[in-house]
């Protein structure tokens, strides 16, 4: 192991180790735990920056396994593989975790358990650098499965509100349903390559085109999961019952986009891992998402729920640009997408983070209004991360989804109209959304009240608010960096065209009836809604996609096969076991009966017997069963 | 010093016997010796695969042999032995029953010898009966009587499997290896009949459902040590018997390769785990709750053990994911499942009520027992970094090569089985405080004690390879499929 090695394994192993005594030193100073949270994931950043800039921008690979299960005849590998890939992600990750971190020092310095907050987000943190440097489909599901439990954890922070308990809970099961494709997905890895593709390197180990279709599947079942994509996207809007920078944290820098790099992992070690059957499904199952989450958001009136199904929304954008299979090229657009997401979503909800600390935490948009005056410094953030979300000309957004979009004609016109689509709806839900918070008159007593957060909060919050206005310049570098060829034809480098017009028009168009519809005193969402009821009731119930999983499936289903189980298990099976002692009990009862006493009785019992077992002996050796 | 087996046997006899004339905590802290004692006997053997050989004694041949299941098996038994006198401060009687049922085991895990193998293997009933049946809870009697008569009925056909092996045979003594490797001599009805001896045997022991009724009965009668102990190791004796009794006879046997019984096996357990995790969800009582998830722990070690067979051997890779995983699964269920009974009776006692409802919030009152019972459940459910992660996913992985599509079964039992889990603290440990409880504590020194079981759960997950370093240090000698 030398230097670089060990220092990868620092990235994520320093919060790792460090998580324990984050919470330990908060049994001496609360406050400490928040420093020494702070600081772990600021070294990590400084280590992760030190590795990119001397090692991975001169082409250096950093890997390293050691055999996690000796005695088996395959290596089971652990380790870290640090490439192009993954050493971007995780300078994303450990620096927008660091910004969401120290926003918390802010936001948390009340809680009386904030230094298990602290201590938790630090492993949350941890286990995403950990998942983005893993060197093994195995560690890479530990941590997977550690950010998971890290999320059930942080969702479930106020774990005294009944709905944070539920919603914990909640995100646990479904993203489980998930987890449990993605074992699935290793082991038919192991089974088809004889062990080989266990490791990131030796995924090309699987030859056949049906094995890699059914791992490529597999594997995205649990991006499915993870990721928040249709149809098990149902946890992450209930996940807002955690603290606002735990949604941050979750929707920006980890958890979500842990799904979408698996992906893009599994397809950057080799472009035909993705077999077109696999592609199909991986393109559509996004562009049904972005559609979903589009209408829905329209409708949700918490100001952390929009940008909850705008994550799911803008999440669909990656995997469709996976979906796409346009080789690296998806994989370039993809993570762009992924990183500008990250800034700018990391933006909104600490915004809405600022926001709902002044507030009162009333999450409801129709009790804000007016608060660009109250809060200028958060309210203008906002308005950039509205932009760049919407992917207005020049802000982030504009870079990484209309890429997508534009690159999409060329595979399907079908995909391509509505990805497009979706970026109108995109952009009608985010003004609906800003122009409710800050135009207008405020709507109820807190909002009235609302104040301008301290420094603490506004530094991360003008820092990506930064990022997510100037992202777009580091395009063409970004694509020649992760794809590891220099790009040329990519949106915004090549010449535009009409097609490529068009995004922007809708954006444009759903600006301004955004405006005209949610930025004035009107009665057109009345009408809206009254006028077509049926499809309003069908988005504003979520498509009932909610109340089939927690109604049909959990209640009916699943309880109720349970309350049956339990039924058999009490009547059936031990009414059964009962009986049968009873039998031999009572039947104990009438033998009794012949212990007459009698010798002369006993006698003829006993001839008889003697006969009747000489008779069997005599069978059994005409038979030939004994010889 | 005491690396014959006698001689650890003689030790052990020595140890009881001052037990049973020392009064007062003398027999608690002895057993602590006792454990001692076993692990110094394991280290003195380096853990490898010895063969201990006494003669014969007329038609019983006297041959022990530690292999890399009983290694593991001693140093789950003697971390129970520790485990147990820290953690309870029962009578005397209790921990001489306690030593008692450790030394039977012992006999049980390394003997050679059928006749022998069964007599320990009943020895064993004897202590458990009566630690049910005098420091039982309401219906002890009943729990105990079921229990007991449960485990009898198989070994009574244990028993005659035996007898057939060795009378169809014709064989000289009831050496397990002559006996085994004759299997395919005898005809063919009698070596169904042999497997199905032992096969039920093992599966009542385990438990399999629908054979399983007696053991919630008896977790929840048994005074919570007895719990503990019959949770972590009695369970172990029917998983050891598939291991490494009943797969060695089904490939000796001329079954081997045919997949029906080893289809049947994983049916069993994969309907073992979806059934006692769809039951345990219904449950209101905590203890009854976690004796259902024993059984699902188990039901793994059904479904490797049946995937191992059903491999014959053709799929190295798979093979020793599954057979080594079941070995892990072992110990680590018996840990696991040790800290959490133990937890739920440190519950009890702090709240006077295990009834699942009457419960919730406790993480504002009781945040140490809160955490513990967390990381309990976390571990029961197979987190990674916790040990029941290890041997679960080598039996998830492995056995892929088994079921392919079909796995999507054990993956819904697994779903369930979190459900269960998250959704009994959910009405535990979290939610809004239940004021009923009133003002409530927990005792400092018994949450102390559960940070043993917690460490070494801990330990194990980050690094299995101190137990599958046990596995590589063996020749496998015993099961010639692993290595075709």
């Amino acid at each position: 192991m030398d230097l670089s090695t060990i220092l990868t394994f620092l990235i994520f192993g320093l919060p790792l180790i460090g998580f324990p005594f984050v919470i330990g030193i908060g049994y001496i100073k609360k406050n400490y735990s928040m420093y020494l949270g702070t600081a772990l994931i600021f070294f990590s950043f400084l280590i992760t920056l030190y590795l990119f800039f001397s090692y991975t921008v001169n082409g250096t690979v950093i890997q390293y396994s050691f055999n996690w299960l000796p005695s088996l005849p395959a290596i089971i590998p652990l380790g870290v593989y640090a490439d192009n890939l993954s050493m971007i992600m995780a300078l994303m990750v450990s620096f927008v975790g660091f910004l969401i971190i120290l926003f918390s020092v802010g936001y948390m310095k009340e809680d009386p358990n904030r230094h298990v907050f602290f201590g938790e987000m630090v492993l949350f943190t941890s286990s995403m650098l950990g998942l983005v440097l893993a060197s093994s489909l195995l560690m890479l599901f530990i941590f997977w499965e550690l950010v998971g439990l890290c999320s059930y954890l942080l969702i479930g922070f106020w774990h005294y509100k009944p709905n944070a308990a539920s919603a914990a809970k909640k995100a646990f099961i479904v993203t489980r349903v998930g987890d449990v494709f993605f074992i699935a997905g290793i082991g038919a890895a192991i089974l088809y390559s004889s062990g080989g593709a266990l490791s990131i390197s030796g995924l090309g180990a699987i030859h056949l085109e049906w094995q890699r279709t059914i791992v490529a599947l597999l594997l995205f079942g649990g991006a499915i999961g993870k990721s928040a994509q249709f149809p098990l996207h149902v946890w992450i809007p209930d996940a807002m019952e955690g603290p606002t920078t735990v949604s941050a944290l979750i929707h920006a820098a980890t958890m979500v986009t842990a799904g979408v790099y698996l992906m893009a992992r599994v397809y950057s070690i080799d472009t035909s891992l993705l077999t077109p059957t696999a592609l199909t499904v991986i393109l559509y199952v996004g562009v049904v998402t972005i559609i979903l989450s589009g209408l829905i958001g329209l409708v949700v009136n918490d100001i952390k729920r929009i940008l909850a199904y705008s994550t799911i929304g803008q999440i669909g954008y990656m995997v469709a640009a996976l979906g796409l299979g346009l080789g690296v090229t998806s994989i370039g657009l993809s993570i762009y997408q992924l990183e500008a997401h990250a800034f700018f979503k990391a933006l909104l909800f600490l915004a809405a983070g600022s926001i709902l600390h002044a507030v009162m935490n009333v999450r409801d948009i129709n009790k804000m209004g007016g608060l660009w005056k109250k809060m200028p410094v958060t309210v203008t953030a906002m308005l950039v991360g509205a932009l760049a979300l919407s992917g207005f000309p020049g802000f982030a957004g504009f870079f990484s989804k209309d890429s997508i979009i534009t690159a999409s004609y060329g595979v399907s016109v079908f995909a391509w109209s509505l990805l497009a689509i979706g970026g109108f709806l995109t952009t009608l839900y985010a003004f609906r959304m800003f122009f409710k918070v800050a135009l207008g008159k405020p709507r109820s007593d807190p909002a009235e009240h609302a104040h301008e957060s301290s420094w603490i909060m506004l530094i991360p919050i003008v820092i990506l608010a930064a990022f997510s206005a100037i992202f777009g310049i580091f395009q063409q570098g970004f694509y020649d960096f992760v794809e590891n060829k220099p790009v040329t034809g990519a949106f915004g480098i090549a010449p535009l065209t009409l097609t490529d017009m068009v995004p922007v028009i809708l954006m444009l168009a759903g600006m301004g009836i955004a405006y005209y519809v949610w930025g004035r005193n009107s009665t057109i969402p009345q009408k809206v809604t009254s006028g077509a009821s049926d499809f309003y009731l069908l988005v504003k119930n979520k498509f009932y996609l909610d109340v089939f999983f927690t109604n049909v499936i959990a209640e009916r289903g699943v309880i109720g096969l349970s309350a049956v189980s339990d039924g058999f298990e009490r009547k059936a099976i031990g009414g059964l076991v009962d009986a049968s002692g009873k039998l031999f009990q009572n039947s104990g009862k009438v033998l009794r009966k012949i212990q007459t006493g009698l010798a002369r009785q006993y006698a003829l019992i006993i001839l008889i017997g003697l006969i009747l077992a000489l008779l069997l002996l005599r069978i059994l050796m005409l038979s030939g069963v004994i010889h | 010093m005491i690396s014959q087996i006698s001689d650890l046997f003689l030790v052990l006899i020595i140890v009881m016997a001052a037990s049973v004339v020392m009064r007062g905590r003398a027999p608690r802290y002895l057993t602590i010796l006792f454990s001692g004692v076993i692990l110094v006997f394991l280290s003195f053997n380096d853990l490898t695969l010895t063969n201990f050989n006494y003669g014969t004694l007329s038609i019983l041949s006297l041959t022990f042999q530690l292999n890399f299941v009983s290694s593991v098996l001693l140093i789950l038994i003697s971390i129970i032995g520790i485990f147990i006198p820290l953690r309870y401060k029962s009578t005397p009687g209790f921990f001489i029953l306690l030593q008692f049922l450790f030394l039977s085991l012992i006999g049980l895990f390394t003997v050679r010898d059928f006749i022998v193998f069964y007599i320990f293997w009943e020895m064993v009933l004897i202590p458990s009966f009566f630690v049910i049946g005098i420091w039982g809870g309401k219906s002890k009697n009943y729990a105990a009587m079921k229990f007991f008569i449960y485990t009898h009925i198989g070994s009574v056909f244990m028993l005659l499997a035996i007898f057939t092996m060795f009378f169809a045979e014709g064989a000289s003594n009831f050496s397990m290896s002559t006996l085994i490797s004759g299997i395919s001599t005898i005809s063919l009805p009698y070596q169904a009949f042999v497997i199905f001896g032992f096969l039920f045997a093992f599966l009542i022991k385990l438990p399999t459902v629908p054979l399983h009724s007696w053991m919630p009965d008896a977790y929840v009668e048994a005074p919570t040590e007895g719990t503990v102990f019959i949770s972590s190791l009695l369970s172990k004796m029917g998983a050891f018997g598939l291991l490494v009794i009943f797969s060695p006879i089904f490939m000796a046997s001329s079954l081997a390769g045919s997949t029906l019984v080893p289809i049947a096996l994983m049916a069993l357990g994969i309907f073992s785990l979806i059934y006692s995790a769809l039951v345990a969800l219904y449950q209101k009582d905590l203890k009854r709750m976690m004796s259902y998830t024993s059984i699902g722990h188990m039901s793994f070690i059904t479904i490797a053990v049946g995937g191992f067979l059903y491999l014959n051997g053709s799929n190295p890779l798979a093979s020793q994911l599954l057979y080594y995983g079941a070995v892990f699964q072992l110990i680590s269920h018996g840990i696991i499942i040790a800290m959490i009974f133990s937890l739920v009776d440190t519950l009890e006692k702090a709240t006077g009520t295990r009834h699942i409802p009457s419960l919730g919030g406790l993480a504002r009152k009781l945040p140490g027992l809160s955490f513990l019972i967390l990381a309990a459940f976390l571990a029961s459910v197979a987190i990674p970094g916790f040990s029941g992660f290890v041997g679960e996913i080598s039996i998830l992985l492995g056995s892929y090569a088994v079921l392919k599509f079909y796995l999507i079964f054990v993956l819904i039992g697994v779903v369930l089985t979190a459900s269960y889990h998250v959704f009994a603290l959910q009405r535990t440990i979290f939610g809004p405080y239940n004021e009923f409880l009133g003002n409530i504590s927990a005792r400092k020194e018994e949450l102390l004690v559960a940070i043993l079981p917690l460490a070494l759960i801990f330990v194990l997950g980050i690094y299995p390879a101190l137990i599958f370093h046990i596995f590589d240090i063996h020749a496998i000698q015993f099961l010639g499929g692993i290595h075709p």
